[in-house]
């Protein structure tokens, strides 16, 4: 069984997590929950968007910038198979 | 115990719950809508005022009330006209400076499908016409003031309920339904023989609107306060310390 090790980083599943539940979240919102440093959080969100998990979003609130993600469909399914598999890993007897 | 279990989170039961308290995070950050409502509910104040003006200096004949009264309307209805065409604009000021610190996230728009828009228009056009027919038997006494807010609570709780099920949701939480069901609960405490109606000129609908602007403010504020929590549960649950910060 294997463990996606994309999603499996505890900040990227975090990430991938809040995403799941709202529509769209932008940068902001994710650094502040996650408690993350800047560079760290684009270094994991660019992870994840190669890996087709994350659609990026830019625009404008007036004349600040502002980044949004959201979650693919591929993203979707990839968490949920994500759980399957540690849920059936966490049952296997030992 | 193999390679890949002593690799499991250990709070992956706790894990599983962002999604949702990120979910009722988003549907209930509603300061920004509260702050619009008082401000809207001034603006129909301030329209309020000079119209009754108008009424009370025709009815007195007294010309330089009834002056005061039309300046007075001219200036709200250049004020609501610069509003409604900055609407977009103001609205994001305020968003930005309420929870610009805290970052954005939303939840998707109800899916509209054209029977829905239109079952929606016919649904206001009714509520509409039901408020305004309650208002005129009103004051026409055909209606005692005591039970107009009753009689209106018949049509506007199922409108409420059903506006939030079909048109609301999922982008605004069931907290929502708390402002209907507060206008049921003082209907019923009318029925039951409590005073909590007003009389006079005003009074048919004061009876109708306030007590339903007066739940609707309340219900976000809850809201607000219920975002808080969930916002202080999400963090709880997602913030990362030590290591677990770092890149790869």
């Amino acid at each position: 069984m294997e463990i996606d090790r994309v999603i499996h980083e505890p900040a990227r599943l975090r990430i991938m997590m809040i995403l799941a539940g709202v529509e769209q979240a932008d940068f902001n919102f994710l650094l502040t929950t996650l408690n993350l440093t800047r560079g760290n959080l684009s270094r994991h969100v660019e992870k994840l968007e190669s890996a087709g998990y994350l659609k990026v979003k830019k625009s404008f609130n007036g004349k600040i910038p502002n980044t949004s993600y959201q979650l693919t469909i591929k993203g979707s399914k990839s968490l949920a198979r994500y759980w399957e598999n540690l849920d059936a890993l966490r049952n296997e007897p030992i | 115990m193999n390679m890949q279990q002593n690799q499991i989170p250990q709070d992956t039961e706790k894990l599983k719950e962002i999604p949702k308290w990120t979910r009722r995070y988003a549907q209930n950050r509603k300061l920004t809508l509260l702050v619009y409502l008082v401000i809207v509910s001034l603006i129909s104040v301030v329209i309020i005022v000079p119209v009754s003006c108008l009424i009370m200096a025709f009815e007195k004949g007294n010309m330089i009330l009834a002056l005061v009264g039309i300046v007075s309307l001219i200036a709200v209805v250049i004020f609501v006209r610069f509003f409604r065409i900055r609407n977009i604009k103001i609205w994001k000021w305020m968003d930005q400076h309420i929870y610009g610190y805290e970052g954005t996230v939303s939840m998707p728009e109800p899916k509209l499908t054209k029977k829905k828009k239109l079952l929606e228009l016919v649904a206001v056009i009714l509520y509409g016409s039901l408020s305004l027919g309650t208002m005129y038997l009103g004051m026409a006494n055909f209606i005692p003031a005591k039970y107009v807010q009753p009689v209106s609570a018949l049509y506007s709780v199922p409108y409420l309920v059903f506006s939030w099920y079909f048109w609301r949701s999922p982008r605004m939480g069931p907290i929502v339904l708390l402002s209907p069901i507060l206008y049921a609960i003082h209907a019923i405490l009318i029925i039951a023989g409590v005073p909590i109606f007003f009389t006079g000129q005003f009074g048919v609908p004061a009876n109708i609107f306030l007590p339903l602007i007066v739940y609707n403010h309340l219900t976000y504020l809850i809201s607000h306060f219920y975002s808080r929590y969930a916002l202080k549960k999400l963090k709880g649950i997602a913030h990362l310390e030590g290591d677990a910060t770092n890149g790869d």
